[in-house]
């Protein structure tokens, strides 16, 4: 967690979670984000953590418009008391991102809201402290992202030059200020760019500095059914409570 | 034991599809793959603790839920009581069955 001295007590940020999926789903097909893992569902994990912070300020859902009757039952049951903005996701990443940002856009305008965190649903286990460090690096150096480095990585051709050793594997939540957040994404509608996570729609359009915060590897994403095995048995090895969990690896 | 679908990157055929996912209460038991037909399971000897931890922690956390069910909606609860009551041991029954002797 941040220290006493940092400045985190007075910013107030927004946190977007992203939970709209593919949208190729069809059928009797769940959600991946709104399945169950040890008790709650995916998503209310994430929101779990990151709202014990006096700092956050708004909670914004992305889902499917056909998610909406689902989401707000699973939120009136495990999100007690959080006062939770549902905003309709788009066909991209970067198109949900657009929507929940307009959603915030009076609010950032206003001055009310200092930094904007952008999260992957499918990230459970993004601790407190994870979000904490993003919102702490965000507000002094303008975006912070959670990154593993990944110093094993080699390329297939062999005749291709060497993998740099400093290469690093790019984790949610992002967290950047929030008006060159919103100013970057009109720029992009304008200029129809997609990016394909937040950092590159903010390299593309601004110059923010974008601070790397070392992360946990159990800040996994839940891609391979394995994976919700791997996260149960964290959460477990956890106590269930993420709350006090350091960010960095010990 | 519930069962939900959903999509996910296969391991063993690398294909994004619909898979069952088989719960022993809140854990996962198995999932399967509809497009490969892989199954990843945990062992029996793996999930009969696990269960009982979690069981622990259902038990030690059911009051503060109860509590945070009545605030929230205190004719709800008091209404859905009984029939959870009698539901909850042949619930209890049917898990503890399915991780023993699956």
């Amino acid at each position: 967690m941040p220290s006493e001295s940092s400045s985190l007590s007075r910013v107030r940020a927004a946190v977007v979670l992203l939970a709209a999926g593919s949208g190729s789903r069809v059928g009797q097909e769940t959600n991946k984000v709104f399945l169950p893992l040890a008790g709650r569902r995916v998503f209310t994990w994430s929101l779990q953590w990151a709202r014990q912070l006096p700092t956050v300020t708004r909670l914004v859902l992305v889902i499917a418009e056909r998610d909406r009757t689902l989401a707000e039952s699973i939120l009136a049951r495990e999100a007690h008391g959080a006062d939770v903005s549902l905003v309709r996701g788009g066909a991209t990443r970067h198109a949900s991102e657009w929507n929940a940002l307009q959603s915030l856009a009076d609010e950032i305008r206003r001055g009310d809201l200092d930094i904007v965190v952008i999260h992957d649903a499918a990230r459970p286990l993004a601790s407190t402290a994870v979000f904490a460090d993003v919102i702490d690096k965000a507000q002094a150096y303008g975006g912070a992202l959670p990154v593993r480095p990944q110093s094993a990585l080699v390329p297939l051709d062999a005749s291709a030059a060497p993998l740099s050793h400093d290469v690093v594997a790019v984790q949610t939540p992002q967290a950047f200020r929030a008006q060159p957040l919103l100013d970057a994404y009109d720029q992009a509608d304008k200029a129809g760019f997609v990016g394909t996570d937040t950092a590159s729609c903010i390299e593309r359009f601004t110059d923010l500095e974008i601070y790397c915060v070392a992360s946990s590897a159990a800040n996994i994403k839940i891609t391979f059914p394995e994976d919700l095995f791997l996260a149960e048995h964290l959460l477990a090895q956890a106590h269930w409570d993420l709350t006090n969990e350091p960010g960095e690896p010990e | 034991m519930t069962v939900e679908h959903a999509e996910f990157l296969c391991s063993a055929c690398g294909h994004t599809a619909e898979h069952d996912l088989r719960y022993a209460g809140r854990l996962l038991e198995s999932t399967r793959c509809h497009n490969c037909g892989h199954v990843v399971e945990m062992q029996p000897k793996a999930l009969l603790p696990a269960y009982l931890h979690d069981l622990e922690q259902r038990v030690t956390s059911k009051p503060g839920r109860m509590l945070q069910r009545v605030n929230d909606d205190r004719a709800g609860f008091l209404w859905s009581l009984p029939k959870a009551m009698a539901r909850q041991p042949i619930k209890l029954v049917r898990e503890l069955w399915t991780v023993i002797w699956r």
